[in-house]
């Protein structure tokens, strides 16, 4: 079983801690919501870009719905996809194995950015102060600074341990198990909860007239699948179905 | 010289806010972000981080530049792009008319601070309401349903594409609310909530959205039935009986499901990630799928 060098575990955890400290701003916006740069940053630092990449795709369809209200979510894709893709990569697993692996983990470390918040409710008190006193270098500190700070201490040690001493232990037990029927099980939750996150956004757009669209789409893309269309065809066929239906809609209207 | 005649002398007038200015203060927002969410405060020190440069520039006087430090520092929460945006916009322009009403000695003509804060306050919601639904859930899936066969085949532009897109498109149509709000002031809420062009992008991408979730659905989602009987000594595949019938009929039952679940039963994504998984580990065992 290969394992990960203390350098590697640590440039991913680091990522890790980036992404989840929301330091760069709003670009971390889908590097959280999303597995797939922490994926593609997995497979760089494993040196198996292309199957890092089979696997996170995997992943991204279960955390297609991941919107996050009020900036809560219920499950952490980043973390989700450090641990599972470096897991099923390690292992040599298939895309559906990883799914199963990923979606008990996430779980896991939405806990993580709850405490998160915890921290910096009370690290920020002191900004009080320092708005009263117009204590720019202060505000900067606290806004930016510390927070990054708490978000390293917090993330940085947690997934290097998760990875460096969890993966190969997780990898050997989902070998030791291959070929039985939980593996015939996890690849069935694996390959049916895409479901989830793609009627999470149904939801959200939440415009049922509309989903008639959906449903041209998706029998579209069953009754056309030999003609191999890639998905950049059928967006732009979507765009312009769009604008039609923009275009009808608005006719309606009194000039 | 008392406090109110030093407010009106010219070196005390507020300085013009400029285009760079809005594009500064929209920088800093979107830079802090989310990195000093609390729970008392949310992200209100990302709003005053975001504004300070504007509220140095209208304040020359330091108490007054502290009060309105101090007023930015309460309890803010919303969407980056579509809240944090249009209310960065709102807000300059807000705090500008203040300024200059106080420079100009009209003080029962400045926007109060209790109207500045209710603008923010009942604004953010319905806004926030709006972003999440438009650029989490619509706008960055647009971009990874169109990059995910990129990754399925193994190529890193899988990854690159939606987060390099995603980024650059949100940060520059947040800039447009930032001027959109500083123009319009107060208004402009009005304008985003019911402005027909506004209404008229989100329909077109709704149905964007929706066709690409159908695509995806129809390409990804792995449901078959693994059950086989024998009858008469003629063996039947389960399977080969529905693709007979309508090719990714269980696909399309699961994804449905789960959206009717969220219909009947309350949109609570982490149940519906329970009753999934649950339902499919019986089936599997069962090896009905």
């Amino acid at each position: 079983m290969a394992t990960l060098s203390v350098g590697q575990a640590l440039i991913i955890a680091i990522w890790v801690a980036i992404v989840m400290s929301r330091g760069i701003g709003y670009a971390t916006l889908t590097l959280r919501f999303s597995p797939l740069m922490t994926g593609l940053v997995v497979g760089i630092v494993t040196g198996h870009i292309t199957e890092a990449m089979i696997i996170t795709a995997a992943i991204q369809l279960v955390y297609m719905g991941a919107v996050a209200p009020g900036g809560a979510l219920p499950s952490e894709p980043a973390i989700a996809a450090a641990i599972a893709v470096t897991v099923a990569v390690l292992g040599d697993f298939t895309p559906e194995k990883a799914v199963a692996i990923a979606v008990p983990v996430g779980i896991l470390g939405s806990y993580a950015y709850q405490f998160r918040f915890f921290l910096n409710t009370f690290a920020l008190r002191i900004l009080d102060k320092y708005a009263a006193e117009v204590n720019d270098r202060g505000i900067f500190t606290s806004v930016i600074i510390i927070p990054i700070v708490i978000s390293f201490i917090l993330y940085v040690p947690l997934v290097f341990v998760a990875l460096y001493f969890g993966a190969p232990v997780v990898a050997d037990f989902v070998n030791s198990i291959s070929d039985g029927p939980v593996i015939h099980v996890l690849e069935v939750v694996g390959g049916g909860l895409a479901a989830l996150g793609i009627a999470v956004i149904m939801h959200v757009i939440g415009k049922k007239e509309l989903l008639l669209f959906f449903f041209l789409a998706y029998f579209m893309s069953v009754a056309l699948k030999g003609l191999e269309i890639n998905t950049v065809t059928y967006a732009i066929f979507g765009a312009i179905l769009a604008g039609l239906y923009v275009l009808f809609t608005r006719k309606k209207e009194p000039a | 010289m008392n406090a109110e005649e030093k407010r009106q002398t010219p070196e005390n007038y507020p300085e013009p806010i400029t285009k760079k200015d809005l594009l500064k203060a929209w920088s800093r927002w979107w830079w802090a972000n989310e990195i000093p969410h609390t729970f008392d405060r949310m992200v209100a020190p990302s709003f005053l981080f975001g504004m300070m440069p504007i509220l140095k520039k209208l304040y020359k006087d330091k108490k007054d530049l502290s009060e309105a430090y101090q007023r930015h520092l309460l309890f803010f929460n919303t969407q980056a792009i579509w809240g944090g945006g249009t209310l960065t916009g709102i807000t300059a322009s807000l705090e500008e008319s203040r300024a200059k009403a106080f420079a100009e000695g009209k003080e029962d003509e400045a926007p109060s601070p209790d109207m500045i804060n209710n603008t923010k306050v009942g604004l953010m919601g319905a806004l926030a309401g709006i972003g999440d639904a438009i650029d989490s859930g619509t706008v960055q899936y647009i971009f990874i349903a169109i990059a995910l066969p990129w990754a399925m085949a193994g190529s890193p532009i899988g990854a690159l594409f939606p987060f390099i897109c995603f980024t650059l498109v949100t940060y520059l149509y947040g800039y447009y609310f930032v001027r959109m709000g500083y123009g319009l002031g107060r208004n402009a809420a009005k304008e985003i909530l019911a402005g027909s062009r506004i209404k008229t992008m989100i329909d077109a991408l709704s149905v964007l959205g929706l066709f690409m979730m159908g695509i995806l659905a129809g390409s990804y989602v792995k449901v078959s039935s693994s059950l086989s009987f024998t009858l008469s000594e003629k063996e039947f595949v389960l399977q080969d009986i529905l693709d007979s019938i309508l090719p990714g009929l269980l696909p399309l039952l699961t994804v449905l499901g789960v959206y009717l679940y969220f219909d009947k039963k309350g949109f609570n994504i982490t149940r519906g990630l329970l009753w999934l998984t649950g339902t499919l580990i019986v089936l599997g065992a069962l090896r009905i799928l």
